[in-house]
């Protein structure tokens, strides 16, 4: 882990979900910060400063959009995605932070370098590239 | 002093007749060889008939030939034990199609001890019907709950399958130095690694297991799609990839695959490219879809080259499917009834005799389109759906 490396958030509470996410964007060369629960998540991401956020709807607490929205007034900077398993559209709340339909990510994500993409693309808007 | 005032009311002959002439279930009176000799106006406005043209004639040339033994049944135990019956049968509306009657029936002893059957008879096909429909639509909202259920639960399994085979294949490539460095580490070199999976085609089961878990996940999102829609979901659609889509979910069927053989089936489709798109409720010309492609498939189980031709094609404002099979047809008393409610020549248990009835609600009066099917035996099965194209307005 060097200071150069981007940091990616990502809250999921599927274990095998988890862990080859975070496999694939570490061997992307990303530091991954991975959590279970929303609220652990919460507790550090003021911290971390993500350049991204990945989030997973149906969590077993706080639900991934309630998660994103309290998320982004403390990290304001970094950029959400959801990676979910549901039919989903984007709510109103959602949308005025600023995420778009092409921040949602349907499970399952056949190709993880679709993710890695939309980090990369992030991370050049935000001038980290 | 209520019963006093009954029967007062009942000494008027005329106030029975008016009752009886205005009755709306039917009242009838049948000798003891099952001849009508008397029936209400009534019988008009439920089957049609000319009041002439019923009485005198025996009851078994009205009611459906496989309910006359069991009405026979009942008959002959309301002439021995003089104890009323009730029964719902089948009867034969004047226009060819049918009706199902619930009859309450009683012996009778006029004043000159004449003998006869004495009889109502109410109209219960809608009722039946509809108590039918609300069960199975119970069920397969139930069905559909769970089945969006389930495939909620897939998704993440088989994300974990698709993710780690390409996790897997990138953790052979040399074009990641933390693989290189963990060779290096262990003492072994990752090309030879690498040209070794070449060799042993491991590389191809991993790309096996990659689309079988994407020709999996295409399966749960249309049917997470099929159990989500309402009905209220009419859009403008490009047939040719909506009869395609339905084609796909068909085949994706348990029961199409494992009853009916769908996948030996082979499926011809000759789309007309010209017509533009139709609104059409998606959910619901699905499954009026579904249910012909389920009758033709079942219709073709005997069929040494089973073969379903779907055809689009543009007539009149009228856009135009055809679905057609090369199965054993049928004969033309079962073409005239395919479409009622409860006419079902499957066995007991293969099938409601509701799917077809339903289909023609679906496309008449959810889509002001028609229905028709034409087929004789020998020669195959063609249904016919004709869809307005400028819509439901």
């Amino acid at each position: 882990m060097t200071d150069s490396a981007l940091s990616v958030l990502l809250v999921d509470d599927n274990d095998m979900i988890r862990e080859c996410i975070t496999a694939y964007l570490e061997d992307e060369g990303f530091t991954v910060y991975a959590f279970t629960t929303a609220e652990e998540a919460l507790e550090l991401i003021d911290t971390i400063n993500p350049v991204v956020c990945i989030s997973d709807m149906r969590l077993p607490g706080m639900y991934g959009e309630e998660f994103i929205l309290r998320a982004s007034a403390l990290s304001p900077l970094t950029g959400y995605l959801l990676h979910t398993g549901m039919l989903y559209t984007l709510s109103d709340e959602l949308r005025a932070i600023g995420m778009t339909d092409s921040d949602v990510f349907l499970k399952p994500l056949y190709d993880l370098s679709k993710l890695s993409k939309k980090i990369y693309q992030i991370a050049a808007v935000r001038g980290e590239l | 002093m209520p019963q006093r005032a009954t029967e007062t009311f009942f000494n008027s002959a005329s106030r029975y007749r008016t009752l009886v002439e205005n009755s709306c279930d039917i009242i009838f009176s049948l000798d003891f060889e099952g001849r009508f000799a008397y029936v209400s106006p009534a019988w008009k406005s439920l089957l049609g008939h000319e009041l002439s043209e019923v009485v005198g004639h025996n009851f078994r040339e009205f009611v459906d030939p496989e309910d006359i033994p069991r009405c026979e049944e009942v008959f002959m135990t309301v002439i021995r034990t003089n104890a009323m019956q009730e029964m719902t049968y089948r009867v034969q509306h004047a226009d060819g199609s049918w009706r199902q009657h619930t009859s309450r029936v009683n012996r009778h002893r006029d004043e000159n001890g004449e003998k006869t059957i004495f009889g109502t008879s109410h109209d219960v096909t809608e009722r039946l019907f509809f108590e039918e429909l609300i069960s199975r639509t119970e069920k397969m909202t139930m069905i559909s709950g769970m089945a969006a259920g389930m495939a909620h639960e897939i998704n993440n399994p088989l994300g974990a399958i698709l993710q780690n085979a390409q996790n897997i294949e990138r953790r052979v490539s040399t074009s990641i130095p933390a693989n290189v460095q963990a060779a290096a580490e262990v003492g072994v070199s990752l090309d030879l690694i690498h040209a070794y999976m070449q060799k042993r085609g491991i590389f191809d089961f991993i790309n096996h297991i990659r689309t079988a878990g994407i020709k999996a996940s295409e399966i749960i999102t249309n049917m997470l799609q099929f159990s989500r829609r309402s009905d209220a979901d009419s859009e403008n659609v490009d047939l040719s990839t909506f009869l395609d889509k339905v084609l796909e979910l068909a085949g994706s069927d348990y029961d199409m695959k494992k009853k009916y053989g769908f996948q030996k089936i082979e499926l011809q489709r000759l789309y007309s490219a010209a017509l533009p798109e139709v609104h059409l409720s998606v959910s619901g010309m699905e499954q009026v879809l579904l249910n012909i492609l389920k009758n033709a498939a079942q219709a073709l189980a005997a069929t040494e080259t089973p073969i379903i031709t779907v055809r689009t094609r543009g007539v009149k404002g009228m856009a135009v499917i055809e679905i057609e099979d090369n199965g054993p047809g049928m004969d033309e008393k079962t073409r005239q009834r395919i479409f009622e409610p409860f006419f079902t020549k499957k066995e007991i248990g293969a099938g409601t005799g509701l799917g077809l009835s339903v289909a023609h609600q679906i496309v008449t009066k959810g889509h002001h389109g028609i229905i028709s099917v034409r087929s004789r035996p020998g020669e195959g099965c063609c249904f016919t759906i004709k869809l307005p194209m400028q819509g439901r307005g």
